[in-house]
Parts: structure tokens; C-alpha cells; sequence
């Protein structure tokens, strides 16, 4: 019984090691330098941040983002569908049961939408 | 039975969610013509639902195969009664000011679609948890009705509904995590998500610990939706935040969802449990030796139902504001109905079935409790709490005036305003259980239910409770027809709502017309209360001719 949950405490060893492990070699074989202007940067080896963090933005880039969400996680379901669609066997009943679900599941994506372009987010002025 | 061949049960759902979509687009439309098609659409939606319950097939192969057309019908009925009641809500504010050319149509800014559209999705999640037979379907059926109101309490006022929104959002969220856990280990402990799997389960292998620990948490959990104790502290603020037509949805559509959803979990293990002598001599609970639940589920609910019905009827006499009266006499009824629940289906005929009680009490309550909030809504006082917590001022006479709050708002109604009066008068004499009216057709048959299944002192205590309660309802039948107008309150106008008062008047009408058909009303419950014998079911419980629809 126990037996079967060797894997998960296998998982757990092998983070907890390479977590630590990391650390001590950064540690052992890293050059120590003291710290700079650019080693103190937030990327040190990235762009160079420009202005505060707390900057204002737009608020229409929130109904954006929640739309663009929406549908994103839409579109993301139709992967595993197009997958297992595939796999179905050709001519069989179930295909046309297969097609109409995602059919109807489109149909709420359009729903969702008319409803975005109706309230008015895709417009910019 | 598949996902395909289940179609057939929800042709109602379906068709209230095709409204839903509908309404959403229709109410965003900068036509006032188009707009004000919101409420006709949901109306004709649930013409359509109940229409679509009757005709469609009237046995399901469920532990309680009757109960889908009877549950869809009183929810579509009440929810008229509610869609009446919800006219301008929302956005009569914003309306106002466009039909005075003080502002343009703003789609962002108006609620009316979403508001409508999730009234209707709410009602769609009632129907879909009679339809439930497997625990994940009736999760997202019990959140589909509750989410939905979250957001409808928000926005149906301005001030102190955002209070009451965030309040019942997170005891919503807890009370969800508790039935979903408690759903987990039903899983955990049949390997099952399916309502009649577990029913067999049971049937063969007996509950084990952790079903059994899943079967409590579920109940704990799902007494969130129906305001029962310990999960009941929510319902006076938030009934007192929101807009008086939202307090009334909330006092039927969650707990009706909650009601239907309860009596799915206590049919798994079924109502056939008694004390049996094991093989070694030591008496243990066991299947087909009674006529009760699994004793630890049936000890849960007797506590449950006790505390409910007191803690409800004792904490409403010291209230002032209707609401909170109203909010805790809705706890009250919650602790009477889970009698019925306890009890369950001892015989065949309507007076021995407890389920058949709850869902002929359910209707009852829906329409009686719609009746004392309308008069709520449909009057209104100018001056008012709401201007200074108000988060928005716009110098409006539409924003300076509040609904009726107090007890002493509703003196002397039925001089100033008869028909709101008398509907006060009728529906609170209904609520308190008052002979010839709906209310005391409703009870009693919980009563004589209890009785059957040999609940007595729980009988004594639903007695007991139904005489605090005349204490209040007393005062609201007293304060209309016996006082004199206050002279310290400002008069009570009526608002500009016609729809309003109609609701108020068919609940107050109903509540008398409706006991002429009780008989008819009485037999479709009976009906939709039956349950199929478990397998180890001793003779005298429930219909034997379910046997070839339980196994499937």
C-alpha cells in the first residue's frame, strides 16, 4: 500500500536535492565579487528597467486583458478536443455527437462575444 | 446513462439558457424599445421552461424519478412572481437620466443585461440541480444558482449591498469548499461520481467512514444555500443590503436549489437505516432495519433542524427592520422544512411523505415570502440611509428616495395603501401557518410526516417554534391593519413600477386561491416525493414498481 506512493516521495527527494544542490554549488564554485550598479539591477542581464513600477495605465487594457482571457481559455479547449476528435473512428455515430458538442460550445464563444462587442470593449476613441 | 441520453431531461435548462444569451446582447442594445425586451424574454423563457417540464418524460431513472417536472414547474411559476418583482431594479437610475436627456445610453455602465441574464442563469442552476445525477453535475448546478447572486446583491442598490455582496460572496465560497470536500470523500470512499453508483455502493457495502464523513460535510456545506445553522449568519446582512425584489430571489431560488440538492444526498443512503444486532452481538446501524437515515446523518440534521427553527424565530423578535425579520423567518422556515427532510418518505400517501411536504412547502414559501418583500418594494419613503452612505451623488429625486424599512414604516397600510396592507396582512398570516391559508396547508403535512416517522420531540420543537413565530409575524399583521399611521416616518409613496405591485397582488392572491387547488397541488408533490425502494428496503416505504428503474 505504501509502496505505491514511493514515486511521490522520490519526487520530493530529487526537489528538495537539486533545490539545495543549486544553491551550495552557486555558492562553492561561483565567482564572488562584491556587488555593482549593474549587478544590483532588478535583470541584471536583461533590459534596463526604465521608471517606477507603479505606473498608471489605461483602464481599458482591463477589459482587454479579461477578454482576451476569456477567449484564450476558450480556444485552449479545443485542443484536446481536436486531439481526441481525430482518434474517433471514421463514420462512427459518436463523430456527429463530437462535432455538435464543440458546435454548441463555439456558439457560447460567439454569445461571448456579440455580449463584448455589444458593451462596448472593442471600441477605442 | 450518458451525457447524450440525459439531454432529454434538460430541455428546460436549455431553453432558459438560450434566453440567458439572448438577454445579454438584447439589454445592451441603446434602444429603449429593444432594452425593455430584457424582462418579456426572460418571462416568455420560463413560460417556455415549465411548459417544457411538463411535456417532457415524467420518470427518470433517479432516486426520486418523479421529482424533475414538479421542481422545474414551481421554480418557473415563482420565478414570474420574481420577475415581476425585479422591474427597474437595477437601472433606474441610469434611466432616468437618459429619459431626461441628462446622459447618453452608456453600455458599460448600464446592469440591466447581466442582471437579467444572471436571474435567469440562476433559475437555470435550480432546474439543472433536479436534474443532477452525478455529484460533479450537481456542483456546478448549486454554483451555477449561487454565483449568479452574488453579483445580483451587489448591484441591486447602491450603499450597503456591496457590503452585503462581499459579505455573502466569501460564506458562499466556504460553504461551497465544505459540500465540494464533503463531495470529494463520497468519491474518495465509493469510487463513484455517479448519484446511482453510490447508491448501490452503499446498498451492497454499507457506508463506510469516509462516505459517511463526505455525507455530513455535503450537508453542512449545502446548508449555506438554504441559511441553516451553523451556516446562517449571512442571511440577515444580506437580506438588509440588497434591494428588497433581491432579498425575495434569495429567499426561495438558493434554498429551493439547496433543498433539491439535500434531498439528492440523503437518498444515497436512503431513509431505511435502523439498529440491527451484528454476528458478535453489538448493535450497529444497518440498511433495511428502519426507517430513518444513516443515524450519524440523521442526528446531524435533527441538530441542524432544531437549532435552525429556534435560533431563527427567537433572533426575529428582537428585530426592528422588516428585512432582518423577514431574513430570520427564513431561517426558521429552512429548520421546518428540514423536517421533512429528516423524516422522509415513511408511506405512500402525501401526509406520511416528508419529501413530499418540503416540495409542496417550498412552493408555498416561495410564493408567500415573494408577497411580504414586494410590499417592501413597491413602497418607498423619501429621505433615507442610502443618500448618505451612497457612493454616488447625483442630486436626483430618484436617489433620495428608500424603500419602507422599519416595522413602524408599515403602520396603518392598509388605510394609506389597502392592497399593499392586505398583502402584507395575507402573506404574513401565510407565513405564520394561519389556518385556512397557504401556509398552514404547507405545514401540516411536515408534522404529520414527522409523526409518521416517529419524530416526536422534533415535532414538539417544530410546535414550539411555530408559536415564537406568531410573536413577529403578529406584529406585521398588527402594524398594517391595527396602528395608525406613524406621524414621525415620512408617508410611504408607491414606486413607478407597475409590475411591482402585480407581483405583490398575485403572491397575496395565491396564497388564497391557490389552497382550492391544494388537493391537485398535494398529489403532484406526493408524486415528485417518491423514491424507489433501496434493495435491502423493508415492505411500506416508498413505490415498489421503482424497483426496475433503480436498476439501470
Amino acid at each position: 500500500m505504501l509502496a505505491t506512493y514511493l514515486p511521490v516521495l522520490l519526487i520530493l527527494l530529487m526537489t528538495i536535492t537539486f533545490a539545495t544542490a543549486n544553491l551550495v554549488i552557486t555558492r562553492l564554485l561561483g565567482p564572488s565579487r562584491a556587488g555593482g550598479s549593474v549587478k544590483s539591477m532588478t535583470y541584471e542581464s536583461g533590459m534596463n528597467p526604465v521608471g517606477t513600477a507603479r505606473k498608471r495605465f489605461n483602464v481599458r487594457f482591463y477589459l482587454i486583458a479579461v477578454v482576451f482571457l476569456v477567449f484564450d481559455v476558450e480556444i485552449i479547449f479545443l485542443y484536446p478536443w481536436a486531439t481526441t476528435f481525430a482518434n474517433l473512428e471514421p463514420g462512427s455515430q459518436d463523430s456527429a455527437i463530437w462535432l455538435g458538442r464543440i458546435m454548441f460550445f463555439l456558439a457560447t464563444t460567439v454569445v461571448a462575444y456579440l455580449y463584448g462587442w455589444r458593451k462596448g470593449v472593442f471600441k477605442f476613441d | 446513462m450518458s451525457i447524450i441520453e440525459k439531454v432529454q431531461y434538460i430541455w428546460p435548462e436549455i431553453a432558459m439558457f438560450i434566453a440567458t444569451c439572448v438577454v445579454m446582447v438584447l439589454g445592451l442594445s441603446p434602444s429603449l424599445a429593444i432594452r425593455r425586451l430584457c424582462s418579456p424574454v426572460c418571462g416568455a423563457a420560463l413560460v417556455i421552461a415549465g411548459l417544457l417540464a411538463v411535456m417532457g418524460p415524467d420518470t427518470a431513472p433517479a432516486a426520486l424519478p418523479h421529482l424533475m417536472p414538479y421542481a422545474k414547474v414551481i421554480v418557473a411559476g415563482v420565478g414570474l412572481l420574481l420577475l415581476l418583482l425585479l422591474a427597474g431594479t437595477v437601472d433606474r437610475e441610469e434611466e432616468s437620466l437618459i429619459a431626461t436627456g441628462r446622459a447618453r445610453f452608456n453600455p458599460l455602465r448600464t446592469n440591466r443585461a447581466e442582471f437579467y441574464a444572471f436571474f435567469l442563469f440562476s433559475l437555470t442552476g435550480v432546474m439543472l440541480c433536479a436534474s443532477a445525477s452525478d455529484l460533479i453535475w450537481l456542483f456546478l448546478a448549486l454554483e451555477l444558482t449561487s454565483l449568479p447572486t452574488y453579483i445580483m446583491v451587489t448591484v441591486s442598490t447602491r450603499g450597503r449591498s456591496h457590503e452585503a455582496g462581499v459579505k455573502y460572496f466569501f460564506l458562499g465560497a466556504l460553504g461551497a469548499a465544505t459540500f465540494l470536500y464533503g463531495f470529494a470523500m463520497l468519491y474518495g470512499g465509493t469510487g463513484t461520481t455517479d448519484l446511482s453508483g453510490i447508491r448501490q455502493h452503499f446498498a451492497e457495502h454499507g457506508i463506510n467512514s469516509i462516505a459517511m464523513l463526505g455525507l455530513l460535510l455535503s450537508v453542512l456545506g449545502i446548508g449555506f444555500k438554504i441559511a441553516a445553522v451553523p451556516m446562517h449568519f449571512y442571511t440577515p446582512d444580506v437580506y438588509e443590503g440588497a434591494a428588497a425584489p433581491v432579498s425575495a430571489f434569495l429567499a426561495f431560488v438558493p434554498k429551493t436549489a439547496g433543498f433539491l440538492a439535500i434531498m439528492l444526498i440523503a437518498s444515497l443512503p436512503g431513509w431505511g437505516y435502523g439498529p440491527v444486532a451484528g454476528a458478535d452481538g453489538v448493535i450497529r446501524d444497518g440498511l433495511g432495519a428502519g426507517a430513518s437515515l444513516p443515524e450519524a446523518l440523521r442526528l446531524t440534521l435533527w441538530v441542524m433542524a432544531a437549532l435552525t427553527m429556534t435560533v431563527g424565530n427567537v433572533l426575529a423578535l428582537w428585530q426592528n427592520s422588516v428585512k432582518r425579520i423577514l431574513a430570520y423567518s427564513s431561517i426558521a422556515h429552512s429548520g421546518y422544512m428540514l423536517v421533512g427532510i429528516i423524516a422522509g418518505p415513511v408511506g405512500e400517501r402525501f401526509i406520511d411523505n416528508g419529501l413530499a411536504a418540503v416540495l409542496f412547502y417550498l412552493l408555498a414559501y416561495g410564493v408567500m415570502n415573494v408577497g411580504t418583500f414586494a410590499v417592501l418594494a413597491c413602497l418607498e419613503k423619501s429621505g433615507g440611509a442610502a443618500l448618505q452612505s451612497g457612493a454616488r451623488s447625483t442630486g436626483l429625486e430618484t436617489g433620495a428616495t428608500t424603500e419602507i424599512e422599519t416595522v413602524d414604516d408599515l403602520r396603518g397600510l392598509c388605510r394609506t395603501h389597502p392592497a399593499m396592507g392586505w398583502t402584507m396582512v395575507l402573506c404574513s398570516l401565510s407565513l405564520l401557518g394561519f389556518p385556512p391559508l397557504l401556509g398552514f396547508m404547507g405545514k401540516f403535512p411536515l408534522f404529520t410526516a414527522g409523526i409518521a416517522a416517529g419524530e416526536i420531540p422534533l415535532v414538539i420543537v417544530l410546535g414550539i417554534n411555530s408559536a415564537i413565530a406568531a410573536f413577529y409575524y403578529l406584529r406585521l399583521v398588527a402594524a398594517p391593519l391595527l396602528e395608525d399611521p406613524s406621524p414621525a416616518s415620512p408617508p410611504a409613496t408607491p414606486t413607478p413600477f407597475p409590475a411591482r405591485p402585480m407581483a405583490a397582488l398575485l403572491s397575496a392572491a395565491s396564497v388564497l386561491i391557490l389552497v382550492g387547488f391544494a388537493g391537485v397541488l398535494m398529489k403532484q408533490s406526493a408524486k415528485a416525493g417518491e423514491t424507489v425502494v433501496s434493495p435491502g428496503h423493508t415492505a411500506g416505504r416508498g413505490a415498489s414498481d421503482g424497483v426496475a428503474a433503480w436498476n439501470p
